[in-house]
């Protein structure tokens, strides 16, 4: 790491912070409150044309023939692909390029992209897609990953070394059997983490334009619903063959992602292609089944675990077998595996660890990167094996971790660098909170309290293609008028990293938030940032704009000082003003001040940057899961199991997460609960599957339940604050780690309540029913009473 | 989409002749659209005429009371009968739990009473189900926990409506613009005709209003288990209607929802019930037997032990 | 093709459209009133709530030919109407939402703003099961709807002068923003 990456901690003018820390408007909330807010399907071009995808209809099969003849006779239709347009193969992950933006030769899941059709309206479109003909040949379809794990033929990849594996990973760190032989108590048990899926409200989106910029080429401009503007227009340049400098993607304001729009999909090439060959802008919206198909999300997880300790509660040794069900397409999966192992490590410190991950492929939609990639599921059976761990040791759950906690400034035991790290805190938060101590394993039958524990990182050391460029870059523009506008490649997907932007140059420059403006994932106006993906903006972003307000207020420090004539460290910026420390009497506006630096100067402007330090395990896939920092979480779940129905009902939940510092608590208090709430959901209630023909079960709003606001419980949010020395004036990411323990806290407060382990997921009143009827067979004599 | 004036003119613009699955048929009448709008939004519906009844002044909005008899004109909305605190317990309790307050402000009772199965592979636009026509149930053997454990065979969906079993407890009378059909005998098996339909109307049958009368001392219930808190379809229900003599119960009636194919009225158990004192013994009884000719798919046995402790949550609300 | 005379947030507003065009497509596709959002098109989500004579309905559930002679009121009728009535900025209860941190992505929420202004409109008081129950039609995905029952109490307090709750993570500062109306915020900014 470079000394411009590390700003320190402390507030920029060492009298407090003025912006950060306090509840703040986001710069673009009343343009959302009002409806003025701009999303992709907003945009409405004149001459713009409709674009719709023809979907395959079997799981798996050979495309032996495609007829577009009659579609493309329909008056109305402008155009009609198909692979064959595109069959330029591309992946979010350069090591896989396994997809097409429409199939060529084969399709591999129910709803893979066939053809697609431009016309004057969607109804017309949709008319159009009835009329190509398409024949299949079915092949035989996978639906179950043990089976791809035993069986690849017919491949589902042909090109792929290894049958149906998409990935492999086994790592061993220290001596795992023999530590499970010295333990006192050993728990081994299977876990099944279920498919869910990111349900952001906004369907994906996506509008090209291609226009003539002067030269013989067209310029390519394509807004989209994405969260990673810069891969979008590395992937488009790569498929349609176009210099990247050709191509302009913009990210509108966006309605929810959460992981879910962090690929290249179809639609983005299908529109640019469209819009190339009939020269209007072209706009294509999915409908909410078609997002169902798109998918990427939650892998399901078949997980067999083993943990031993000794009898005074040390963990020795965790070994852990996990088959990843990938669908069909690769996303993100190479990562997936490896974090479905490496982010195990901390807060609770394993001494011996192994895991042997295989991703298979299936004939289902494909899975991706949802809120806590790869790490929600084994989280979820480790965390209760530490509860039952502690249940046989008979130890209080909080206390285990305690005992077991990583400590601050370590390594983990698969060579991670951890710096801050405020889980005790964490414990005590939400142990003191929800009253542990007087209410665990003392409330009537039917209720119950569960805890768990979790790390998550704060932003990734690699980009997704090897490179030594920063990871995120700021530019800043400061105008005479007092304004000061910043560029960022930052994708807001609703988690407000433009406004966390502005905050922090607020912060440096002492202005009010009012004066910034931020102009973001624009790829011809702004710095490259990678994307909002592992937790990553506010740390690296924020970092580079610090680094850029470094640079530039230096410049207006000067500019001030040498045209006031006094030192430059009597000049202080506060308040959306100048001031001279040692003369009250001596104070401008910051507008002034920044006419003064540009005459000095001439005009004004500074870029920053953040790359991160070398980090990672020396071995191979060691650097995948390091980060510069990590967030902890703890969780206490309450929970009402009503014997007669089923039905469990989560009360009440106090989380605490250490995000460093919170920089604007509102922001953090809500990217806490929201994860909170949907991991919630992910245990009772969501579930994202296929039935035996392979067609989604049930691609709709009705049929796959998100909670609604009776369905939530009351969420006690502790914001824990351990300064990461390396954040952004020490902030860590709160957008995905405080979703991971909320599960495995809910299911270890099930087993306080009625004393049943739950290690299916989802916890439908079917398997509970299912859970108590069993315990009760297995209970030695009945039980009387209310109470234990 | 035509807009008739009157009943009649409404009944001449379907296509009385239909003999396609319903829904198929080329005339469909729209009321709230609450239902037949996501249909056609589906492809599941493809009508060449919609016959908009919104206009049609003989079809009432409103809830009529006339001393113990009630008429609940059929574009009455669901959030009006929700609302309204003169009804009976069991019907504004089960109107409360339909769906979302935005569609409760639109949908009718006559479209509550209609809507069509929520099974997946009847609203899959890819598959052709016997609901639809085909030749197979495709949840008997698949998918299905969402279905039938009563009265099933050869379709087994569940009836979707909330309104159904409190109107079946509330012994009620659908007018429409021919006759005046019992609420018992206005739903059908798929077993004991057409598997595509639903209930008796004929393809150019239009309700009018829903009537039913209630004596003094009769309480009732509406208890409904869905997975989902608010929006969603009863994974079980149980409509209870009870009249007391002292603290014995002198008659009953009991209709389980989201169970069977229509509202299940559980005759025997009412017998059961009558003449004894509600206590825990009695509500196992009564879920016994109201279960007891149940049989579940693969993935639907636990709406048997549900359901009985829905049995017994009524009851005891009763008590 | 029907020529359809609606009134949409105080205008008398005259638009032809086919018969199967639903009031949402009307809105965004001849009025370009954008605001309403469309999330599953089939009545599920609930972000294309509008008011209809002041009733929350499912903008795309709503066939545009239902509503002839209707009044419409949208996301972007509320503060044009707080202004008219002599209010400044935006409508308190948008203003709170933004206060409160309620719009993470924003999408759902012209939705769930307005089924919160039809609640407050019809009972000014509502409970916290009242509020949960009120806004159970709209799905959010961001928020958990912590924040947006925050808000929603926060403009029943304002307008009843009664004294906010505060949030559960109180440690910090857990004041919110002060309203538009004092920090002389334009809805139109």
């Amino acid at each position: 790491m470079s000394a411009r990456d590390n700003h320190g901690t402390e507030a920029p003018w060492g009298e407090g912070f003025q912006v950060v820390g306090k509840r703040h408007r986001k710069v673009d909330g009343l343009a959302k409150a009002t409806g003025q807010a701009v999303y992709a399907d907003d945009i409405a071009l004149p001459g713009m044309l409709h674009a719709k995808t023809l979907r395959s209809t079997h799981p798996h099969a050979r495309i032996v023939s495609i007829d577009t003849s009659r579609a493309l006779a329909l008056e109305g239709v402008h155009a009609v692909i198909t692979g064959e347009s595109m069959p330029i193969k591309y992946g979010v992950i350069p090591w896989t390029p396994d997809e097409n933006a429409l199939a060529v030769d084969k399709v591999r899941f129910t709803g893979d992209e066939v053809a697609a059709v431009a016309a004057i309206d969607e109804d017309t479109a949709n008319r159009a897609l009835k009329l190509i003909d398409v024949v299949y040949e079915p092949l035989h379809t996978y639906l179950d990953p043990f089976e791809s794990l035993e069986r690849h033929d017919p491949a589902i990849h042909e090109e792929n070394k290894r049958g149906n594996v998409s990935k492999h990973v086994e790592l061993e760190f220290g001596d795992v059997d023999g530590a499970l032989e010295r333990a006192d108590v050993v728990v081994e048990g299977d876990y099944f983490f279920h498919g869910t899926t990111h349900t952001p409200i906004e369907p994906h989106c996506a509008v090209a334009q291609w226009t003539q910029d002067g030269s013989a080429e067209g310029l390519l401009t394509v807004w989209s619903s994405t969260q990673i503007t810069h891969y979008v227009q590395r992937a488009l340049a790569r498929v349609l063959e176009l210099p990247e400098a050709k191509i302009r993607v913009v990210q509108p304001c966006l309605g929810g992602a959460f992981g879910g729009k962090s690929d290249p999909f179809s639609l983005e090439f299908c529109v640019a292609k469209l819009a190339m060959i009939t020269g209007r802008p072209v706009k294509m919206l999915w409908t909410r089944e078609e997002v169902f198909y798109a998918h990427r999300g939650r892998h399901p997880m078949h997980m067999h675990y083993r943990s031993g300790a000794t009898k005074d509660g040390k963990l020795l040794a965790t070994d852990a077998k996990i088959l990843i069900d990938g669908g069909s397409y690769s996303s993100f999966g190479l990562v997936t595996t490896y974090y479905s192992g490496q982010l195990l490590t901390g807060p609770t410190h394993i001494e011996n660890y192994r895991f042997d991950s295989t991703r298979v492929f299936t004939n289902k939609p494909p899975c991706g990167p949802k809120r806590g990639h790869g790490s929600v599921q084994p989280r979820f059976a480790f965390e209760i094996q530490l509860d039952e761990l502690a249940h046989e040791l008979g130890m209080d759950p909080i206390e285990l971790r305690r005992r077991n906690w990583q400590g601050e400034h370590t390594t983990t035991v698969n060579g991670q660098r951890i710096t801050s790290n405020g889980f005790m805190q964490c414990l005590d938060g939400v142990e003191e909170a929800s009253d542990w101590k007087a209410r665990y394993k003392k409330l009537p039958r039917g209720r119950g309290l569960g805890v768990a524990g979790s790390m998550y990182i704060s932003g990734t050391n690699y980009p997704v293609y090897p490179n030594e460029m920063p990871q995120a870059g700021i530019q800043l523009k400061v105008d005479r008028s007092g304004l000061v506008t910043v560029f960022t490649g930052g994708n807001d997907i609703g988690q407000g990293s433009n406004s966390v932007v502005a905050y922090l140059v607020a912060e440096e420059l002492g202005m009010d938030v009012d004066h910034i403006r931020v102009v973001a994932a624009d790829t011809d106006l702004c710095p490259v940032d990678l994307g909002a993906y592992s937790s990553r903006v506010t740390f690296m972003v924020g970092n580079a704009a610090i680094d850029a307000c470094r640079k530039l207020r230096a410049q207006i420090v000067a500019a001030v000082a040498e045209h006031w004539e006094v030192p430059e460290d009597r000049v202080r910026m506060g308040g959306g003003r100048v001031l001279d420390l040692a003369d009250a009497e001596k104070t401008i506006p910051s507008r002034e001040a920044f006419q003064i630096a540009e005459v000095r100067f001439d005009t004004l402007g500074a870029t920053g940057s953040y790359n991160t330090p070398t980090l990672g395990g020396d071995y191979r896939g060691g650097t995948i899961g390091a980060a510069p920092a990590y967030s902890f979480t703890a969780h206490v779940v309450e929970v009402t199991v009503d014997e007669e129905t089923g039905r469990i009902t989560c009360d009440k939940v106090w989380v605490a997460h250490d995000c460093g510092r919170a920089l604007n608590p509102t922001l953090v208090a809500g990217q806490i609960e929201g994860s909170v709430y949907m991991g919630i959901a992910e245990a009772l209630l969501e579930d994202h599957d296929v039935n035996r023909f392979g067609l989604h079960r049930g691609p709709s709003l009705l049929d796959y339940r998100i909670p609604t606001s009776v369905d939530t419980p009351e969420i006690y949010s502790i914001i824990v604050e351990s300064v990461d020395p390396e954040g952004p004036y020490g902030a860590k990411e709160a957008g995905e780690g405080p979703l991971h323990s909320a599960i495995p806290a809910l299911a270890n407060a099930v087993f306080d309540a009625v004393g049943i382990r739950m290690h299916h997921l989802p916890f439908t009143p079917g398997k509970v029913l299912v859970a108590l009827r069993d315990e009760r067979a297995a209970r030695p004599e009945p039980v009387t009473g209310a109470t234990r | 989409m035509l807009l008739p004036a009157t009943l009649e003119e409404a009944v001449t613009a379907l296509d009385k002749e239909s003999t396609e699955p319903a829904n198929e048929q080329k005339t469909r009448i729209l009321a709230g659209g609450q239902d037949l709008l996501p249909e056609l939004k589906d492809h599941l519906a493809e009508p060449e005429t919609v016959v908009n009844v919104k206009g049609v002044a003989e079809l009432g909005t409103d809830v009529r009371r006339s001393g113990d008899g009630f008429e609940i004109g059929a574009l009455a909305t669901i959030a009006a009968l929700a609302r309204n605190a003169d009804v009976p317990a069991v019907l504004s309790e089960a109107a409360a739990s339909i769906a979302s307050p935005q569609v409760r402000t639109l949908a009718t009772v006559a479209g509550n009473l209609c809507q069509r199965p929520r099974c997946w592979y009847y609203r899959s636009e890819h598959t052709v189900c016997l609901k639809k026509g085909g030749d197979e149930c495709f949840a008997y053997a698949g998918l299905n926990k969402y279905n039938a454990i009563l009265g099933g065979g050869p379709s087994y969906i569940v009836h979707p409506s909330d309104l159904a079993p409190a109107l079946v407890a509330l012994d009620a009378e659908v007018v429409t613009d021919r006759r005046t059909i019992a609420i018992g005998d206005f739903f059908t098996l798929p077993s004991e005709s057409d598997p595509t339909r639903e209930n008796v109307l004929g393809p150019d049958e239009i309700i009018r209003e829903v009537a039913f009368t209630v004596a003094p001392g009769w309480r009732s219930v509406y208890v409904k288990f869905k997975e989902r808190e608010s929006f969603d379809f009863a994974l079980s229900a149980v409509a209870l209607a009870l009249r007391l003599d002292g603290d014995e119960i002198a008659e009953a009636r009991l209709v389980l929802g989201g169970v069977a194919p229509t509202p299940w009225r559980c005759r025997s158990t009412e017998e059961l019930l009558r003449g004894r004192k509600i206590d825990d013994a009695l509500a196992h009884e009564a879920g016994e037997d109201a279960l007891g000719g149940a049989e579940p798919l693969e993935f639907n046995g636990y709406k048997i032990p549900l359901t009985k402790a829905l049995i017994a949550k009524a009851l005891r609300k009763l008590s | 093709m029907r020529v359809l005379e609606l009134e949409v947030n105080g205008d008398q507003v005259e638009v032809g459209a086919p018969d199967h065009w639903t009031l949402l497509e009307v809105l965004r596709y001849r009025l370009g009133l954008y605001g309403s959002k469309q999330g599953c098109d089939k009545g599920d989500c609930g972000a294309c709530t509008v008011l209809l004579d002041g009733e929350p309905v499912i903008a795309c559930l709503t066939l545009a030919a239902l509503c002839e002679g209707r009044r419409i009121t949208t996301i972007e009728g509320l503060a044009p109407a707080h202004v008219r009535a002599g209010g400044r900025g935006p409508d308190p209860v948008q203003d709170a939402f933004d206060r409160c941190g309620a719009l993470q992505c924003g999408f759902c929420q012209p939705g769930m703003m307005l089924s919160a202004w039809a609640l407050l409109a019809d009972n000014p008081t509502p409970t916290r099961g009242e509020i949960n129950a009120a806004l159970s039609g709209n799905l959010c995905r961001c928020t958990g709807y912590t924040q947006i029952v925050e808000a929603v109490e926060l403009a029943i307090a304002e307008a009843t002068g009664a004294t906010p709750a505060r949030p559960h993570w109180a440690k910090h500062e857990s004041t919110p923003p002060k309203p538009a109306s004092v920090d002389g915020r334009e809805a139109s900014r």
